[in-house]
């Protein structure tokens, strides 16, 4: 039931948008010899969230400072909602660094103001926006607390509210799950996909993938500066799709003679012998025929790459 | 201009709320009261030392035999010929002094010596040598055929006011080493706050920097605002701790003084009237070190102007290059090299500050470095006292203000570079050529 409400919802949300927030056209950023950004094209669809994915050093945070008009691109173009990125349109993003840090020595309630009116947001509206959730995190006692004073899960907390406080509708999270215990982790990420659900679009860059695929409704793949694959995650899946097919299966199976033989063979811990077949579309019936004479067959499916795999595979390649 | 005014207010009341701040600003004040009651205390010291002290006296020329009246505390005891004997009677502590007068003709007392553990005060000195010249003087007086009481009547009291004359004709006393204590203290206070405030605002840049919080918030302030709100808002928490420092310094000394005042008047007044009128002395001198009348004469207003100017136009001088230089590097330990070069024309001017003005405030020396910006800050300072012609006051500030605007310009273009540079720590080349980097 779950799974049906989010692949619903992900088709909704694609066929929803329409002009992309963010639009990069041939963007081009070196520094010294390395090409940080080679020819980058991408499109991030409004109101969705958008994986950026890399390894390292591949490029993603010269991206994100080009989008959040820190630094410019050497040539090329970002548009936002169509139109040629400005100094503005940085008041309507939040930004969370990777390495998170706030003002140690100041209290949780005026780093909230403080990051809210840099944004442009007049106090009034701030402290009605900061009290709203500190309540709805229940931080409510934690308000007049130092930073330095708060546990580092809450510090977390802090700096994600300090990031939306200012209610950006473009949000960028850098790595926004490192640091906090899976309670936590599953608030924010539940937080994240109700800023998406209320009209943000959400750009979060990261190197680890658990999350990726329930949450973003479009991957980008950069290694080096190139953009590697992008697109909508079960689409990319379905792209790496190396026709391969899973048949597992109660008792150990010989295959002598056959016309399918397994590419890879494993015994899983709880006793399950599992065979990896390839077949083209044409063969499939027969591979399935095949599967099922053997005996004992209890799963047959087809081996969609995880987007762990297309990653590790993309990045090595 | 709003961003600026976030960014300043935020620096502001950070550090206003600051512990360290607020003990700071009250514990200032306290030192201050603690150091002039110290001052008043050092001063009637000698006054109201009333152990009698018996001092050895061998006098070649026989002239003050069994003439040597007691001074202050001292009593005159001949010494025993032996001048060993009378040495270690010195050393034992059996006896405070051996004062041996070598010269045979008493016209010319040049040869005294004055041996003792523990060296005189300068009043003490003042009322020994008085006490013999005046023994030789009234002698012969004596010898030309007056009378006791007609030498008594023909001493004159002396005592000299100096006054300073302006260009309008007014007259008022003055007094030079009180301005020079006043002037130095004050570039003093220049000196410490360019170095405290300045490096403060070099780790709230180097914070940052580290925490990242500069590429939050750098897409929507430009650098050069950041910048500007972090030194403006420093100086600022620098003015509100010397407004309040001067309020509640006054309220200290007014406390002290008529707390303890009284005490200190009584004991002058008990202390022993000696020949020569000694706890006279000690109260006139109790008059001076409390400085009151000399305090209120002095150019109160041009001094406090010129002290803020300077002090304001200093500090930003200074911590807009303690601020580029806190966003220039990675680690606090990076910082010391960067530093040093920097701070080096401060560190001169107050070298020359306190040489060059002690000797003529008005001199080529003092008069060149308060007008180059980088020295001036803290040489004026000292001057102001003094009295510094507006011409050359405003051809100072002049030079000051534009190199500041320069300054500010030049470190702001290597802030903005610097502040999003990360890894090895960089070279000066390198922050010559961020100078240059286009938008």
């Amino acid at each position: 039931m779950l799974i049906e409400i989010s692949l619903f919802s992900s088709i909704y949300w694609y066929f929803r948008s329409v002009t992309p927030i963010i639009e990069a056209i041939d963007v081009v950023k070196t520094f010294g010899n390395t090409q940080a950004a080679n020819h980058i094209h991408l499109q991030i669809p409004e109101n969705s969230i958008y994986g950026l994915l890399g390894p390292n050093g591949a490029g993603k945070t010269t991206f994100i400072r080009m989008v959040t008009t820190i630094s410019r691109p050497d040539s090329g173009k970002i548009l936002y909602k169509g139109q040629a990125l400005n100094q503005n349109d940085a008041l309507k993003m939040g930004y969370m660094p990777e390495e998170r840090g706030l003002y140690k020595k100041m209290s949780v309630i005026d780093q909230l103001l403080f990051f809210a009116e840099i944004k442009g947001m007049s106090r009034t509206d701030a402290k009605q926006e900061a009290v709203k959730w500190l309540t709805r995190l229940e931080m409510q006692t934690w308000a007049g607390k130092k930073l330095e004073e708060l546990s580092k899960g809450m510090a977390q907390k802090v700096q994600f509210l300090c990031t939306i406080i200012h209610r950006p509708e473009f949000i960028i999270l850098d790595e926004p799950f490192s640091g906090f215990d899976p309670v936590n982790a599953d608030l924010i990420k539940d937080l994240i996909i109700e800023l998406r659900n209320n009209g943000a679009t959400i750009l979060f860059s990261t190197h680890r993938m658990d999350n990726v695929e329930e949450l973003c409704d479009f991957l980008c793949i950069i290694n080096n500066g190139n953009v590697v694959l992008n697109g909508d995650s079960g689409s990319i899946r379905r792209k790496m799709f190396a026709h391969k097919y899973k048949a597992g299966y109660l008792t150990e199976q010989s295959f002598d003679n056959k016309t399918f033989i397994p590419l890879q063979f494993e015994k899983t811990t709880d006793g399950r012998f599992i065979y990896t077949f390839h077949a083209e579309n044409n063969q499939i019936e027969a591979l399935l025929q095949q599967s099922t004479q053997q005996g004992g067959l209890i799963y047959f499916a087809e081996d969609l790459p995880t987007i762990h795999q297309i990653f590790v595979d993309t990045v090595k390649a | 201009m709003n961003k600026i005014w976030v960014i300043l207010k935020r620096e502001y009341l950070t550090r206003v709320k600051n512990k360290t701040f607020i003990i700071m600003t009250f514990l200032g004040p306290l030192l201050i009261a603690l150091l002039y009651g110290g001052i008043i205390l050092v001063a009637t010291k000698d006054a109201s030392d009333k152990t009698p002290r018996n001092v050895l006296y061998n006098d070649e020329s026989g002239f003050f035999n069994n003439k040597l009246d007691s001074v202050m505390n001292f009593h005159f005891v001949k010494a025993p010929e032996n001048r060993e004997t009378a040495l270690k009677k010195v050393s034992s502590g059996e006896f405070y002094a051996l004062m041996e007068i070598k010269d045979k003709n008493i016209s010319d007392l040049d040869s005294v010596q004055w041996i003792s553990r523990k060296t005189l005060s300068l009043l003490q000195k003042e009322k020994v040598s008085d006490l013999l010249v005046n023994k030789v003087y009234s002698n012969k007086l004596k010898q030309s055929g007056l009378s006791q009481g007609m030498i008594d009547s023909l001493k004159p009291s002396t005592k000299v006011s100096m006054l300073e004359i302006d260009e309008t004709g007014g007259i008022k006393s003055s007094s030079s080493g009180i301005k020079s204590g006043i002037g130095f203290a004050l570039a003093m206070i220049v000196y410490m706050f360019i170095f405290l405030y300045g490096s403060m605002v070099m780790r709230s840049a180097l914070e940052e920097k580290t925490n990242r919080i500069v590429e939050v918030i750098v897409s929507s302030v430009k650098p050069f605002q950041m910048m500007l709100g972090k030194i403006l808002g420093v100086a600022l928490v620098g003015l509100t701790q010397f407004a309040a420092w001067i309020v509640l310094s006054i309220i200290g000394v007014i406390t002290i003084t008529t707390l303890f005042g009284e005490k200190i008047a009584s004991t002058v007044a008990k202390a022993p009237v000696a020949p020569g009128g000694g706890s006279q002395m000690a109260a006139e001198q109790f008059q001076q070190s409390g400085m009151m009348d000399m305090l209120y004469n002095l150019p109160h207003l041009q001094i406090i102007t010129i002290f803020l100017i300077y002090f304001t136009c200093g500090f930003l001088l200074y911590s807009s290059m303690f601020a580029a230089i806190g966003a220039a590097v990675n680690q606090e330990t990076d910082v010391q090299q960067f530093m040093m070069p920097i701070s080096l024309p401060l560190i001169f001017g107050f070298f020359i500050a306190q040489s060059a003005v002690f000797q003529d405030p008005h001199g080529p020396m003092a008069t060149i470095f308060s007008i180059i910006p980088f020295t001036s800050p803290v040489v004026m300072v000292v001057r102001s006292p003094f009295g510094v012609p507006i011409s050359e006051l405003l051809l100072s500030i002049g030079l000051l203000l534009a190199t500041f605007i320069f300054m500010v310009w030049i470190t702001g273009r290597i802030y903005r570079i610097g502040i999003l540079m990360y890894g090895k720590k960089p070279t000066w080349k390198q922050l010559g050529k961020w100078i240059f980097i286009k938008d």
